[in-house]
């Protein structure tokens, strides 16, 4: 299966969910497919599971959403075991393993030899909803599942190497940082960049 | 080990400073600190297996309106510094870093740690204070979370035995 083709499938299931993409081509395929304020790029490799539990850990009202890559998910590996202790209910960790790094060329990550299974692993690590993908009707019914059922949820979603048309995503992290707050802000009722008043303002 | 008087003394100036989340790989010397930060109920406390990890997680909470800090080993600090530069610093996320200083003066752990802990922080950009005196720790504590919010950038902290 492909990516674009999952990521079809499930965007008619999703509403006003949050999502945390890894540096890859998950990210742009998914904001040309469901451009929102609600998504948030990640640039370090690897970090996009910890930076979701964070988010899920802050806002557990909401519904969080993970997309990992196999070379990502192997550089932070322990965040499963992170993720297994904290047990955040609202957490969707998808890992789209394509069996390389597709962003760095397509060099062998440690899925191409096949060895490992990632669902067992996060199982293994205490995310007990912890299954495996390998169609589309699977990844449809996984999410799906994920999305009426308390988690943390982990799909291992094993897909064909190679990327669809999207366009670059628009904004740096900086504007997408901020888009990001200002629509959490917004939709949660709460401040989060507080700005002090100018210090004349505080003199009686 | 660090006593249980100077821990409740730092745990009381991250509540002031209005830090509700806490990230934490332990050190011997902030053991007081951590049982605190485990018992306590206002303060959400992540436990997390390595450092960098920990920049992740206070990211994330960040974006979900949480006031965090990162405590750790300056090892810890070493671990972390893509996280810091490509999450934290990149996407300018205020994030308190509150480092035990091994290899300082006086200690006899990790010296080349502690050799290379001040040139880190200032190659990465980072402001930091060493803590020295525990008349100040609240103090500095409240300062410097008011300049992670106003910069919005990580800022360290480096706690020394005379302060744990």
């Amino acid at each position: 299966m492909k990516r674009f083709e999952c990521l079809q499938a499930i965007a008619p299931l999703i509403d006003k969910e949050l999502f945390v993409t890894t540096a890859g081509g998950a990210t742009a395929e998914w904001n040309a497919l469901r451009p929102s304020d609600g998504n948030i790029q990640v640039k370090t490799l690897g970090l996009c599971s910890s930076i979701g539990l964070g988010l899920a850990i802050a806002l557990p009202q909401r519904k969080v959403f993970i997309f990992d890559g196999d070379g990502a998910l192997w550089m932070n590996l322990g965040s499963l075991a992170t993720i297994g202790l904290h047990q955040p209910k609202n957490l969707i960790h998808i890992c789209w393993d394509n069996q390389q790094y597709e962003s760095s060329g397509g060099e062998p990550t440690v899925a191409t030899a096949g060895k490992i299974d990632f669902a067992g692993v996060a199982r293994n690590a205490g995310i007990q909803s912890s299954t495996a993908a390998t169609t589309v009707d699977e990844l449809q019914q996984a999410v799906s599942h994920a999305l009426s059922h308390d988690g943390p949820h982990f799909v291992w979603a094993r897909i064909e190497a190679g990327r669809a048309e999207a366009p670059p995503l628009r904004y740096d992290e900086l504007e997408n940082k901020y888009r990001f707050i200002r629509y959490i802000e917004d939709s949660e009722g709460i401040n989060i960049l507080r700005v002090p008043m100018p210090a004349s303002y505080l003199q009686k | 080990m660090g006593t249980v008087a100077a821990a409740q003394q730092i745990l009381a100036g991250l509540k002031e400073a209005g830090i509700d989340l806490v990230s934490s790989v332990p050190d011997i010397n902030m053991l007081q600190l951590i049982n605190l930060l485990y018992q306590d109920k206002d303060i959400a406390h992540v436990p997390v297996g390595r450092e960098e990890e920990g920049i992740g997680v206070c990211t994330g909470a960040h974006l979900g309106g949480k006031k965090t800090a990162m405590l750790m080993q300056n090892g810890g600090l070493l671990n972390s510094c893509n996280g810091l530069t490509t999450t934290a610093l990149q996407f300018g996320v205020p994030i308190l870093l509150l480092i035990y200083y091994a290899g300082d003066i006086g200690d006899n752990a990790f010296h080349m740690v502690g050799l290379v802990t001040e040139p880190v922080l200032q190659g990465l950009g980072i402001k930091y204070v060493v803590l020295r005196d525990p008349a100040k720790v609240k103090q500095d504590i409240g300062g410097a979370v008011v300049l992670a919010n106003s910069s919005k950038r990580p800022v360290a902290l480096l706690l020394t035995r005379a302060v744990l």
